[in-house]
């Protein structure tokens, strides 16, 4: 809702379309005011995308992430500094506590510089690992700019990346070559489902310290794929964090150069990439929303005579079993500046739960009709032979996109009295309703004539 | 209770109808004094609801009150055992709730509004007024004397057994039954005295409302056969037992079906095949007798028992071979446990962990029946002089009732009626003897007015007295004044044992404690209330609750949340389930409180107070039901030291201090006192210097003397972490970085 | 079941009321000429000697008997099925039954001596009350 409102106002107040769906106050944390220039273009970029600026250093006395205990700040950019520490108001416990206030973090690390403990210690606490040596750089002697790098082989030029996986939707496709100058590789934790590789390292490239020639032979850190450039992570929260292994890739040095591959003249589309990356992180891609959700009881056919009039009452509390059921969600997927409905990614489906411990029924939803921004997903189901404490639960979680966990508890109560077959819809009882009645009638008859004959009976007392 | 004696007393001076009148005045003053000996609790202090069962039947009741007699039949309780809800409608006995479901609307009606919390508070002191009338009237169809019946009232009005479970605020299905009990016995009495339709067929509708009332109309449900039983044995089948027990067991079979509690029992259960197998019993004697009657025959007899004796083993063993394949339900737990007090310890622990059910410790007949105790088999001596169909009826119910009620606390009540009825009969015997002496003409009077074959009864005893009193002449007096001024003393001693004990022992609602200031005022404490009230303002509606099953009912009761388990112990796993998770570590117990998503947890704690009855003295149950369902998961063993003791102090095992119950026990506790010096009042221990850590749960709520504590269960970590790093990171420990790993690499895969 | 059993094993008392020849055949069982004048001596004996309307509650629960015991051979071949219902409606019978004996019983003036209370309006009163009782908890119970 916030969100919404916020969207609102920045819409108004700014002629800019496109805008972050959760703000647009982004710190930007930058050693020496110096080096500003060499990320003008991209700073650029986001202010005409939508974003306020503030660029603070980490030594600032008045940086704070937060204020009266909120945030102060919508996203943050960390650019590497000389320093080794980044201060007071830059903790990893801040940084953490910013991401469980759903800020976003981008994170650009550079092999030039140290690494700050305190992004050392958020990063392994994410699962996220770096090198711990200071200057280890990537390194791949196939897939190399050879017009500035020919000795070293450390300027990487990558295609856009592919789609993690088929059935996941791909927020940072593009054109062309990606540079990634000097990278600081990341490996992943194994465990974590919140992590994703967004760009990886070529199967041939490795990470690999100048200072430490022996060690690159005996224990890597690591090679290949298993390498990632650019990685993010998202809390259940949905709170971004991105990963940049080399921030030399977003400065203007490297936006729009050219550049030369395997003996072919190419121009890097960095700035294409960077903007993808931010939009991103800053969610102005890959956010998914829930409309209105409506579940209600599917009356059907069979009562007949008020359907006219009686619309089905909408998210009743209580059902009944082996009653038929209707749910719908409408999702709306947050993509630059506006709302579009939403359509999982080919072979993806969002699925219903309805579940009591364990789920009765889990249920692809189908698209049925779409409204300007959204897509009104539904399905229909029989609730299940057991009276108990259900969900109704979409519990929607794909990489790059924020997590729907939507919940709404019913009771589905067992039969009423009244709702049973009543004993002559029954065939199998008109014999026992015979029984009955016959004795019934029997009884009667039998009063009858017992009342009718009382005065023959006195005359048979007499005559006996 | 000197108002029988006086009662006697003044018979000389008053006619029939005064004394009709007098009777009447002193069974009011008895019903009177019954209600008021009830009203300690509320005096005391307030008037609430007591206990735990009465929780939810004052839950109900509102229910019932507020949405009508239909919704509360099709009643689907989804507040209590969290997820599964409770088919409320259909697992109870409504027969409570509905009447005081009947006694609101008929007050409102009366433009009385009165708030159906006190209807409730006041229905058991109401009704025991009630059973002390009827108490009256089934005494007196027993013994001719009416102060026989006057004294069984006054006993049954006071007598601490039935006062335990009939305080103002106990408002639980014995609260009407023994009323019903009572009457229904009555009933049953006067239809085999009269061999009458209309009596056997109100006994029905009695015994119909009690079996919508309380579990306990088993009791009847198998008395009643087993009198007909014996009698049939003892030869004297008459057309009036005939008449009267097909039409209660046709009638009262049928009304008991309708209960939808019950329902297909009376058929299928092995509790109730007695009352089938007496009724075809009945069935056939009655032919036989009749077929006898039409043709007297000396061989006849020896035909008729032995076919008696034929159908009777044909039946039994009809019986066992139905049970056996399974057509009957096989007899439930409770019931096995009424043979073998053993038996649910070892095979159900949730029968053998309510106090309830356990054996009767032997001073509590004293404590429960006072003096009656040894009046009681006097009274049943008596029985056996004159053995009269009714008076088969006391020692059969004696018998039984004296039995269950030492295998089962429970039952005393059942047997507290008989010990009144036979008691008072001992009792008036010795007056009527000592006092009639007097008026001579008086007794003759008496005796006229009852049927003959009391008579008797009654004038052989006297006979004796009258003989030998006129012979001892001048002593005479001075032994009557004797005998009567000690019983006065007797009568008065137990007046005062009665209202000491209802005051001291049975008046405490446990919902409110209470205890001595230094001073000797009254301190009260309301922990309880104070917690369920935190509950109910600052958590979300629903918010669901874990707390071991005793707590359940009162959880919904007063603060209104679901929660997972409660009183009504329906299912064994699911108490388990509980169970397991209050005694596993943290990280076995998060998934399951996720599972049934637990937002609270909830555990009484008497360590800072001395309050005996808290989680840790329980804790041993929920490790054994738990283990009942998973036994490699959850060992009692493991909660014992190597010495077999059961310690929370620095020797407990380490099981038992990674357990989650022992730590939201003691988790904090230590800040209460100088390091080192924490000390566990219930147990008399000191506990460790460290105190335990939580991780998954963070305290929410303690009460003022920590009797209640509740925990919040946290979320998942925002970031994937398990809750002990998560918290460990919080506290400043920064992970170690990874140096050099051990083993192969594990690699991602996509 | 057993006792049910029984149950319908009274029946045949109703039918052959006083009964005798069942006694007296299987004491002489070898003389069936012997056997059937008895029957017949008996029947005669019944049909003078009891009361009209002692016949005519033999005649009534004759007939429920033979309801009873067609409902209960229904149940056996075809089933229970909705075993309220045939709760209900054999219970009808059972009770109905039952309580016409009682009637027969306080009404028959041989059982005068046992119910000096109960006069025969009484009992019928009785019998009336207990009856309705008995058909509103079936009519209740099948639903």
């Amino acid at each position: 809702m916030r969100g919404l409102f916020s969207v609102l106002l920045l819409a108004l107040v700014s002629a800019v379309s496109a805008v972050s769906s959760t703000g647009g106050r982004l710190l930007v944390v930058l050693e020496e005011h110096s080096e500003r220039e060499k990320y003008g273009v991209f700073f650029g970029d986001l202010e005409a995308r939508g974003f306020h600026l503030t660029i603070e250093s980490p030594k600032s006395e008045s940086l704070s992430l937060f204020k009266h205990g909120e945030r102060a700040y919508d996203h943050t950019i960390l650019l590497p500094g000389k320093s080794k520490g980044l201060g007071p108001a830059l903790t990893a416990n801040t940084l953490l506590d910013f991401m469980k206030k759903e800020g976003n973090i981008l994170i650009a690390l550079s092999s030039d510089h140290a690494i700050p403990t305190s992004i050392h210690s958020t990063l392994l606490e994410l699962d996220i690992h770096i090198p711990s040596d200071k200057g280890a750089l990537v390194v791949d002697h196939f897939n190399h700019d050879s017009n500035k790098a020919a000795e070293k082989h450390d300027v990487l030029l990558l295609p856009f990346p592919q789609a993690l996986k088929p059935n996941v939707k791909n927020y940072f496709a593009g054109e062309g070559l990606i540079a990634v100058p000097q990278a600081v590789g990341q490996t992943l934790g194994n465990e974590s489902p919140l992590l994703a590789p967004i760009l990886r390292a070529p199967n041939t490239a490795y990470s690999y310290n100048p200072k430490d020639e022996a060690d690159i032979v005996e224990d890597p850190f690591a090679v290949g794929s298993q390498l990632n450039l650019v990685s993010a992570m998202q809390a259940h929260n949905s709170a971004r964090l991105t990963v940049v292994g080399s921030a030399e890739m977003l400065q203007n040095a490297w936006f729009a150069e050219k550049a030369t591959l395997a003996g072919k003249a190419v121009k890097t589309a960095n700035r294409d990439f960077a903007a993808r990356l931010t939009e991103w992180t800053f969610k102005e891609t890959g956010v998914v929303k829930v409309g209105k959700l409506i579940h209600y009881q599917d009356e059907g056919v069979s009562k007949k005579m008020n359907t006219s009039l009686a619309i089905p009452e909408h998210n009743p509390t209580i059902y009944r079993i082996k009653s038929d059921v209707n749910f719908q969600i409408e999702i709306s997927e947050y993509s630059q500046d506006r709302l579009a409905p939403f359509l999982p990614a080919p072979g993806d489906h969002v699925q219903l739960e309805f579940s009591m411990l364990s789920p009765f029924h889990r249920l692809n939803l189908s698209p049925i009709s779409q409204t300007a921004n959204s897509t009104i997903f539904g399905v229909s189901f029989k609730t299940p032979d057991q009276h108990g404490i259900f969900n109704f639960r979409v519990n929607y979680r794909r990489p790059f996109l924020t997590s729907i966990e939507e919940k709404r508890q019913v009771t589905v109560r067992h039969f009423a009295h009244d709702e049973w077959p009543r004993s002559w819809q029954i065939s199998g009882a008109w014999v026992w309703i015979g029984g009955i009645w016959v004795t019934v009638a029997g009884f009667v008859a039998f009063v009858a004539v017992w009342l009718y004959s009382a005065p023959t009976e006195k005359s048979v007392k007499k005559t006996q | 209770m000197a108002a029988p004696a006086s009662d006697t007393l003044l018979q000389q001076f008053t006619g029939r109808k005064t004394r009709g009148v007098l009777r009447f005045v002193i069974l009011g003053l008895i019903a009177g004094a019954a209600v008021s000996s009830r009203l300690f609790s509320v005096i005391r202090f307030e008037s609430i609801i007591h206990e735990f069962d009465p929780w939810f039947n004052f839950r109900a009741t509102k229910y019932l009150v507020q949405n009508g007699f239909y919704s509360f039949w099709d009643w689907f309780d989804d507040r209590t055992w969290h997820p599964l809800g409770r088919v409320t409608g259909g697992t109870l006995y409504p027969g409570l709730m509905v009447t005081s479901g009947v006694i609101y609307h008929a007050l409102r009606a009366l433009t009385l509004p009165v708030d159906i919390r006190n209807i409730c508070v006041l229905l058991a002191p109401g009704f025991s007024g009630l059973t002390a009338f009827a108490t009256y009237l089934l005494t007196s169809e027993m013994v001719a004397s009416p102060s026989a019946g006057l004294l069984a009232a006054a006993f049954m009005g006071i007598t601490p057994g039935y006062i335990s479970r009939s305080v103002a605020g106990s408002y639980d299905n014995e609260a009407i039954a023994i009323f019903l009990l009572v009457f229904t016995f009555f009933l049953w009495i006067k239809a085999v005295k009269n061999g009458s339709m209309f009596w056997g067929a109100l006994t029905a509708l009695f015994y119909g409302y009690m079996v919508s009332a309380w579990g306990g109309y088993v009791f009847i449900t198998n008395l009643l056969p087993l009198h007909a039983f014996v009698l049939i044995c003892m030869g004297r089948y008459s057309p009036r037992l005939y008449v009267s027990y097909t039409s209660w067991y046709a009638l009262g079979t049928l009304a008991s079906m309708q209960i939808p509690f019950v329902g297909f029992l009376p058929i299928r259960s092995s509790e109730h095949m007695s009352s089938l197998g007496v009724f075809g019993l009945i069935q056939i004697v009655g032919f036989v007798e009749y077929v006898r009657v039409q043709l007297p025959n000396k061989q006849f007899q020896t035909l008729l028992r032995a076919l008696v004796f034929v159908i009777f083993v044909v039946a039994f063993g009809g019986l066992v071979v139905l049970t056996v394949s399974g057509t009957i339900a096989p007899w439930s737990g409770r019931f096995y446990s009424l043979w073998d007090t053993a038996y649910a310890k070892i095979h159900i622990p949730i029968i053998a962990s309510v106090s309830e059910h356990q054996p009767t410790a032997w001073p509590a007949f004293f404590f429960d029946l006072s003096m009656m105790i040894w009046l009681f088999p006097a009274g049943v001596y008596m029985c056996f002089r004159s053995l009269t169909d009714e008076q088969v009826f006391i020692v059969i119910y004696s018998v039984l009732a004296s039995y269950f009620a030492g295998v089962m606390v429970r039952l005393m009540l059942t047997l507290t009626p008989i010990v009144c009825v036979a008691s008072a009969m001992a009792f008036s015997q010795i007056l009527d003897t000592y006092l009639d002496a007097k008026i001579p003409e008086q007794g003759a009077k008496e005796n006229g007015s009852s049927d003959p074959a009391k008579v008797a009864a009654a004038v052989l005893p006297d006979g004796l007295r009258s003989t030998r009193n006129p012979l001892v002449g001048i002593y005479s007096y001075a032994s009557r004044l004797t005998v009567i001024g000690a019983s006065t003393v007797y009568l008065m001693l137990f007046v005062l044992h009665c209202t000491w004990v209802t005051s001291n022992a049975y008046s405490s609602p446990s919902v409110v404690l209470a205890s001595r200031l230094p001073d000797g005022s009254q301190h009260i404490i309301d922990d309880y209330r104070e917690a369920y009230y935190w509950l109910r303002q600052n958590t979300p509606d629903n918010a669901k609750v874990m707390s071991w099953w005793d707590y359940g009912y009162q959880i919904g009761g007063m603060a209104d949340r679901p929660t997972l388990v409660d009183n009504n112990t329906w299912n064994n796993t699911h108490i388990a389930t509980v169970g397991k998770a209050m005694s596993s570590r943290e990280e076995v117990s998060y998934p399951i409180m996720r599972q049934h998503e637990v937002d609270y947890v909830l555990v009484v704690f008497g360590g800072l107070l001395g309050y005996s009855g808290d989680d840790i003295n329980k804790f041993l149950w929920m490790v054994r039901i738990a283990e009942g369902i998973w036994p490699e998961e959850v060992k009692e063993r493991n909660f014992f030291t190597q010495r077999g003791e059961y310690r929370v102090d620095e020797e407990a095992t380490p099981t038992m201090k990674n357990s989650l119950m022992y730590k939201m026990s003691y988790y904090n506790y230590n800040s209460l006192f100088p390091a080192g010096q924490a000390t566990d009042r219930v147990r008399g221990v000191r506990l460790p210097a460290e105190g335990p850590q939580l991780s998954t749960i963070e305290e929410a709520f303690t009460s003022e003397n920590w009797i209640i504590r509740i925990y919040k269960v946290k979320e998942p970590d925002n970031f994937g972490r398990d809750h002990q790093s998560a918290t460990a990171f919080d506290k400043g420990h920064k992970k170690k970085r990874a140096s050099k790993r051990k083993g192969p690499r594990v690699l991602r895969v996509e | 079941m057993a006792p049910k059993k029984a149950q319908s094993h009274t029946a045949p008392s109703a039918q052959s009321a006083s009964s005798t020849p069942a006694k007296s055949s299987s004491k002489s069982s070898g003389n069936a000429l012997d056997a059937q004048e008895i029957v017949l001596g008996v029947w005669n004996k019944y049909v003078e000697k009891t009361p009209q309307r002692v016949k005519l509650l033999d005649c009534f629960m004759l007939f429920l008997a033979v309801v009873g015991a067609l409902q209960f051979l229904y149940c056996i071949i075809v089933g229970n099925f909705p075993f309220n219902a045939f709760l209900a409606g054999f219970s009808a019978c059972v009770g109905q039954f039952v309580l016409t004996a009682s009637l027969r019983i306080q009404t028959n003036p041989e059982n005068k001596k046992e119910f000096e209370t109960t006069s025969p309006e009484r009992a019928f009163a009785d019998y009336v009350f207990g009856s309705f009782l008995l058909h509103f908890f079936c009519v209740n119970f099948i639903n």
